[in-house]
């Protein structure tokens, strides 16, 4: 079969070489594999991925510590439909992604059943709905537009092909979601150890919780773009989960939250690029399942030196 | 008033069926010696159709030139299209194995089923299935719908192998301007989103600069290595290529966006697609690639839709 294409000639090499420091360089080139640094979809990836992961970090400590961690993953099912639909429309999937999340957001919150058994029947009610609609928009994405592998782009993620256009959205999608947590971060703490304590301290405390839920949404539709809708709550509860274990108080365990989801994307990336030289493809593996990865074997180590510390103590 | 209306309309357009039926059917009437075919791709059912004539009627499984074939899902009418069908022609090499699963589903031993990748004696592991595009194909895929045409309807075998000799020489157009763009530009360097013109490039002597990966992995719809963009990217924007071959039936951002980078360094466009065009048949599609290339390549000018 004539092997179509050419030789990679690299033609992305790196001016890593310089005389004096060729123990530093060799490191380097062990960590990353050439033409990283000068990489576009690499610069992108990581401006992109980094704004994700920093929002989901922040959100997903709060998700965590209110107990919603399933409402995070009915939204990122949800989104689903969104990324679909934007498809159809040839719009960024971002835009569907998050105006489908914040609309489920609303109608998650104003069914709002107070017992938790109630609320998760009524969510995943919306999300069975939602995926359904998801499963008629990717029929019609694969069968009367010639857009392909959308469906493998909305579920997992395609975070080098994003693109730098992309990066304004991402910004502008992501900053409305910190300032929610940043502004409600005293109710949002409060109403989350008791509603009907901070209702008490004039909390308005269903008001709270739909800009909880919408900033939720916002999270996991960056994170979505990232390592896909399905994968979206895992950056959303893993790095907060793993925070929560390590730190003691609501504010450490945001920032480190946020610093251990950062990180696990940062270094998916690079290993998303290393790995171009790995078997059994020889043209790398997706980036979301290092992150991923990454986030979960960090979750098991925290659960072992929790309990270490504990076997100690 | 409205319900007579109605069923005068509808007797109307009953009889104006029955009549059209009627006419396609001359000369042998529509059970008696019209041989009932489909091709999985409309390139095939074209050249069914170029070879049987008027003993043959043909439908198209894949013809909507705006979806991507790969993603095929075949519908209820595919099935009923196959179960009638006495002669049928598929690519093969996984491209449209959906009618494998149609056939056994409706089994009949006097059905006769071309499969062109068994008919050039390819793997079904051959990693380009755009089997089309190859200048050595259509004329190993004509004689063979002759013998299969032959068997079933012997008394028409002269008339099947004079329009096999037709069409053979009806193709030479493209062969020649194949030769004459290899003679011309051998070795020119061009860009691709996708394998689906591969075939035909390698006949023109085109070199392919597209990593056959990055290829692979737009046309299987996964997440191509960040390598690979900042190579494509890199072909266009240092003008290491002379055209970019653009996918028209497989787009997604990042095709779209190694268009706009086309677009902007100023990299001459040819549109390449799965399926065969509207108002073309398959030796002036064929023609019609191969002149894009060359006005591409000679005079930078873009033809990205034919």
């Amino acid at each position: 079969m004539p092997r179509a294409g050419h030789s990679l000639e690299r033609p992305w090499n790196d001016s890593l070489e310089r005389p004096g420091d060729a123990a530093m360089s060799s490191l380097l080139r062990l960590l990353f594999a050439p033409g990283f640094f000068a990489s576009s979809p690499v610069h992108v990836a990581l401006a992109v991925g980094g704004i994700a992961a920093l929002v989901s970090g922040v959100v997903g400590t709060f998700t965590v510590l209110r107990g919603q961690s399933y409402s995070g993953h009915a939204l990122a099912d949800l989104s689903v439909t969104g990324g679909s639909a934007s498809f159809l429309a040839s719009i960024s999937p971002l835009w569907g992604f998050a105006g489908t999340g914040v609309i489920a957001a609303s109608i998650m919150e104003m069914i709002g059943i107070r017992q938790p058994r109630g609320r998760d029947l009524a969510t995943g009610i919306v999300r069975g709905a939602g995926l359904g609609v998801a499963a008629l928009f990717l029929y019609w994405d694969t069968t009367s537009t010639s857009t392909t592998g959308a469906t493998v782009t909305i579920l997992f993620g395609s975070m080098f092909t994003v693109g730098s256009s992309a990066i304004p959205l991402v910004l502008a999608f992501g900053l409305p979601a910190l300032a929610i947590i940043a502004i409600l971060y005293r109710p949002l703490l409060l109403s989350s150890v008791s509603a009907d304590v901070a209702a008490a301290r004039g909390v308005r405390v269903r008001l709270t919780g739909l800009a909880c839920l919408i900033a939720i949404a916002l999270a996991v539709s960056l994170a979505a773009v990232t390592v896909g809708a399905i994968l979206s709550t895992a950056l959303l509860v893993g790095p907060a989960a793993i925070a929560l274990r390590l730190t003691s108080t609501p504010g450490r365990a945001t920032v480190t939250a946020a610093v251990i989801a950062v990180a696990s994307t940062w270094i998916g990336v690079v290993l998303a690029y290393d790995s171009f030289t790995w078997p059994p493809s020889h043209d790398g593996w997706p980036v979301s399942f290092f992150i991923v990865a990454l986030i979960f074997l960090g979750f098991l180590a925290a659960q072992l030196t929790g309990r270490l510390r504990r076997v100690g103590g | 008033m409205q319900v007579r209306r109605v069923l005068a309309a509808i007797a109307l357009t009953t009889a104006a069926g029955l009549l059209a039926s009627a006419c396609s059917a001359h000369p042998a009437g529509p059970s008696s010696g019209v041989i009932v075919a489909v091709g999985a791709e409309n390139q095939y059912a074209n050249v069914i159709s170029q070879i049987g004539g008027r003993y043959v009627r043909v439908t198209a499984v894949e013809s909507n030139p705006n979806t991507d074939p790969h993603a095929f899902e075949a519908s209820p009418s595919v099935a009923g299209q196959v179960a009638a069908a006495q002669l049928i022609v598929q690519n093969g090499a996984g491209y449209d194995s959906y009618m494998n699963k149609i056939e056994s589903a409706s089994p009949d031993a006097g059905r006769k089923v071309i499969v062109v990748q068994h008919v050039l004696g390819l793997p079904g592991t051959v990693p380009n299935p755009h089997l089309w595009y190859s200048p050595g194909t259509m004329p190993k895929v004509a004689a063979a719908i002759a013998a299969d045409l032959s068997t079933l309807s012997p008394a028409h075998a002269a008339y099947f192998r004079a329009n096999v000799a037709t069409f053979d020489t009806s193709l030479r157009p493209w062969l020649t301007a194949l030769a004459q763009f290899k003679a011309a530009y051998r070795g020119t360097p061009v860009a691709v989103t996708e394998p689906v013109g591969d075939y035909l490039l390698q006949a023109a002597g085109a070199d392919i600069m597209t990593p056959f990966g990055l290829q692979a992995d737009i046309m299987n719809g996964v997440d191509p290595s960040p390598q690979y963009v900042s190579l494509q990217d890199s072909l266009l924007a240092q003008h290491k290529v002379k055209a970019l071959l653009y996918n028209q039936q497989v787009t997604d951002t990042l095709t779209a966006s190694f268009l706009a980078l086309a677009h902007r360094y100023g990299i001459p466009v040819v549109g390449v697609y799965e399926t065969m065009p509207a108002g073309y048949d398959y030796q002036s599609w064929m023609l019609a690639e191969v002149s894009a290339l060359r006005k591409a390549v000679a005079s930078k000018v873009s033809t990205e839709k034919l």
